[in-house]
């Protein structure tokens, strides 16, 4: 059968699902994504170095902060710069907006309709108004920290090679908006652990990760399961491929293992190095890893928030404005990587340049290409289970699997068109 | 009123206004039905639009037919930010050698137009909303204005003077950066000057861009028309209709 896709870049964006069916049972099934490729990384050579945060940003308006931040580290790496610690947690602060931004997005105005039975949060607003007002408020805050540092809540302008381009007096605006987000993050989850989950466990799918001090957001080395390695080592390990029914490109170990990144792996790997305040919520609620149940991802991105406002806050309670908000940049011809933990999993980028700056090669693994297998390898035991496959089932339960992975935004909600094919 | 929000080739960014206007949106919604808008909800009808909202440039045959469909479908239609308007930063590729643009990151044929184009060139469209991404405010006046039966008012006018209002020290003057500011509509706030940063274009150009006596102020920077260019084409509005001629 030939299956047409006038599809997508690596960007997550509209897709669709295919099922074929031998007798109304599964036979196989394609998880595509069709946005017509946009081609980023060959716009990118032949051009300066200094555009890379600005232009791979527009990749993804949910999550542009990860793209610079993995963009200048790669840059940075390649120009054996070392940023000063009190840069790099001004960074963190960004990224940790960025986070409570997007996980309550998804959280609130895309994942919780499903919970509730309903269409979308317009519904929802008729049924739990002051729950969907206190996600409006943390999304707020997280926005906040990104206006606050970048300009505005996307594609914020201040992230360059060697810090910022500039950085504010003071901080202390961000203080009130981030502990009323707090206060309500911890009302709000006590309402959301009481949700219905269904029962549903991975299976076979390996969590990786990045392994830093912290609980991973920022930088360091690549954690799977266990085993550790550089970001520099990335292809060596894992591998990147097309499939012809989707213009994302699939990921995969080296050894064929499927696997899995965001906040599921992150929470998995790393559980340990939450803040206090959010590893006991966490215990407190019964949530601790192996968290195999993707469905539970919800909550998971909750005490991931409430970790990450709790950070925020230590960190513009001691802010001081650096003397200076960027070390000098001087390009030298070489490659360069930099990894960082995107909402959605670890996003890796790896340039080359000239002896001016001139990128000669870019290439970017985005979090949703490196899931889509482990979409598919789950939606298939999830399908496999079921007697009966019809299209109403499908769409009423394939499609709310599919948004446990939050495949980026545009997707997120409805990027889903069913369709059955009788083999 | 039945509205309609739409996605081309895009980053999502500028659907996200919609979400920024959080309870607003709810309000809204007690006025507007929302028939057709995928990030948002899951029951979407294609019907007859009062009002699309679209984001995203057009570079597949596809969506070539969709927006055809969409313009026939519906009374006002509306560009939201620099895809929709100038072919967004994807139109970069318009100045580059496609096959080789395409091959460093595809092996596999996929339908794609070589050049990614803003709506305008495809159907007639009603208003512009400009910026990479839109902001919540500017969305917030075409609904107010079109839901009052009176024009938009977004400003056109160019950027320098959102910057001097804003009292930042002019970024040419005090640190011999180039900026596209003098040729950019205003809206975000002047925020690269604010930032100490050049303005990069996100806003898209003014009306009759002086393309010329920008170069010249490039000259003294002594910068050349080369840069300038080069400047423009990744300023995410290069193809719009009021640069791409220039370059």
């Amino acid at each position: 059968m030939k299956f047409k896709i006038d599809a997508l870049t690596r960007v997550e964006g509209e897709g669709a699902l295919e099922v074929y069916l031998r007798n109304g049972k599964p036979e196989g099934l394609k998880l595509s994504i069709y946005e017509p490729p946009r081609l980023i990384e060959g716009i990118l050579k032949g051009k300066p170095y200094n555009v890379i945060p600005d232009i791979t940003a527009r990749i993804c308006g949910i999550c542009p902060i990860a793209y610079q931040m993995s963009g200048v580290q790669a840059t940075e790496n390649a120009f054996d710069i070392k940023i000063p610690k009190e840069i790099e947690e001004i960074r963190r602060l960004m990224y940790f907006g960025e986070w409570i931004q997007s996980h309550a997005l998804h959280v609130f105005f895309l994942h919780l309709p499903d919970f509730f039975g309903v269409p979308s949060i317009l519904e929802l607003a008729k049924i739990d108004k002051e729950l969907l007002l206190a996600g409006m408020e943390i999304k707020r805050a997280g926005s906040l920290i990104v206006q606050m540092l970048g300009g505005r809540t996307s594609h914020p302008v201040s992230l360059i090679a060697g810090g910022f381009s500039s950085l504010p007096e003071s901080l202390s605006g961000l203080m009130e908006p981030l502990e009323l987000a707090l206060e309500k993050s911890l009302w709000a989850i006590e309402k959301l652990k009481g949700l219905k989950f269904p029962d549903f466990e991975l299976k076979g799918i390996v969590f990786v990760s990045l392994w830093e001090e912290d609980y991973p957001i920022l930088k360091g080395k690549i954690d799977i399961q266990g085993q550790k390695i550089d970001a520099s080592s990335f292809k060596d390990v894992f591998e990147e491929f097309e499939v012809p029914y989707s213009t994302a490109k699939h990921a995969k170990l080296k050894d064929g293992r499927t696997y899995l990144v965001g906040p599921l792996a992150r929470f998995n790997n790393a559980f340990e190095k939450l803040s206090p305040l959010a590893k006991k919520i966490s215990v407190d609620m019964g949530l601790e890893p192996p968290v195999n149940n993707p469905y539970k991802s919800l909550l998971v991105r909750m005490v991931e928030n409430i970790h990450s406002l709790d950070r925020a806050l230590e960190i513009v309670k001691g802010y001081k404005k650096p003397e200076k908000a960027s070390i000098q940049v001087k390009p030298k011809r070489s490659t360069g990587f930099g990894v960082s933990e995107a909402p959605r999993g670890i996003l890796w980028h790896r340039y080359t340049f000239d002896e001016k700056g001139t990128i000669l090669e870019a290439d970017i693994v985005p979090p949703t290409s490196q899931n889509q297998p482990a979409m598919e390898l789950s939606l298939w035991s999830f399908l496999e289970k079921q007697k009966e496959i019809s299209e109403s089932w499908l769409q009423e339960h394939a499609e709310p699997m599919i948004r446990n992975f939050d495949p980026c935004i545009s997707c997120a909600t409805h990027f889903l068109k069913v369709k059955i094919k009788s083999v | 009123m039945k509205i309609g929000v739409f996605k081309f080739s895009s980053c999502d960014g500028c659907q996200l206004a919609f979400f920024d206007l959080e309870e607003e949106l709810l309000k809204l919604s007690e006025i507007f039905s929302v028939e057709y808008f995928l990030e948002a909800t899951s029951s979407n009808r294609w019907s007859s639009f009062d009002i699309a909202f679209v984001e995203g440039s057009v570079s597949s045959p596809e969506e070539e037919e969709k927006i055809k469909k969409i313009r026939e479908s519906s009374r006002v239609l509306i560009a939201i930010g620099a895809c929709a308007v100038s072919g967004g930063i994807q139109s970069a590729r318009n100045f580059q050698d496609f096959s080789r643009v395409y091959s460093s990151v595809y092996q596999q044929h996929y339908d794609l137009n070589p050049l990614s184009r803003p709506l305008s060139d495809f159907v007639k469209v009603d208003y512009e909303i400009r910026g990479c991404p839109i902001n919540k405010e500017s969305l917030k006046e075409v609904i107010t204005a079109l839901l009052y039966g009176r024009l938009p008012q977004l400003p056109m006018h160019p950027l320098c003077l959102e910057c001097k209002r804003k009292g930042n020290p002019c970024v040419v003057v005090a640190y011999r950066t180039p900026c596209l500011g003098p040729i950019t509509v205003a809206g975000c706030g002047a925020l690269c000057p604010t930032f100490k940063r050049g303005c990069y274009g996100c806003y898209g150009p003014v009306e009759n861009p002086s393309l010329e006596a920008l170069a010249e102020g490039y000259e003294r920077l002594e910068m050349d028309k080369k840069r300038l260019r080069e400047a423009l084409k990744v300023s995410f509005n290069g193809y719009n209709k009021n640069i791409r001629e220039w370059l």
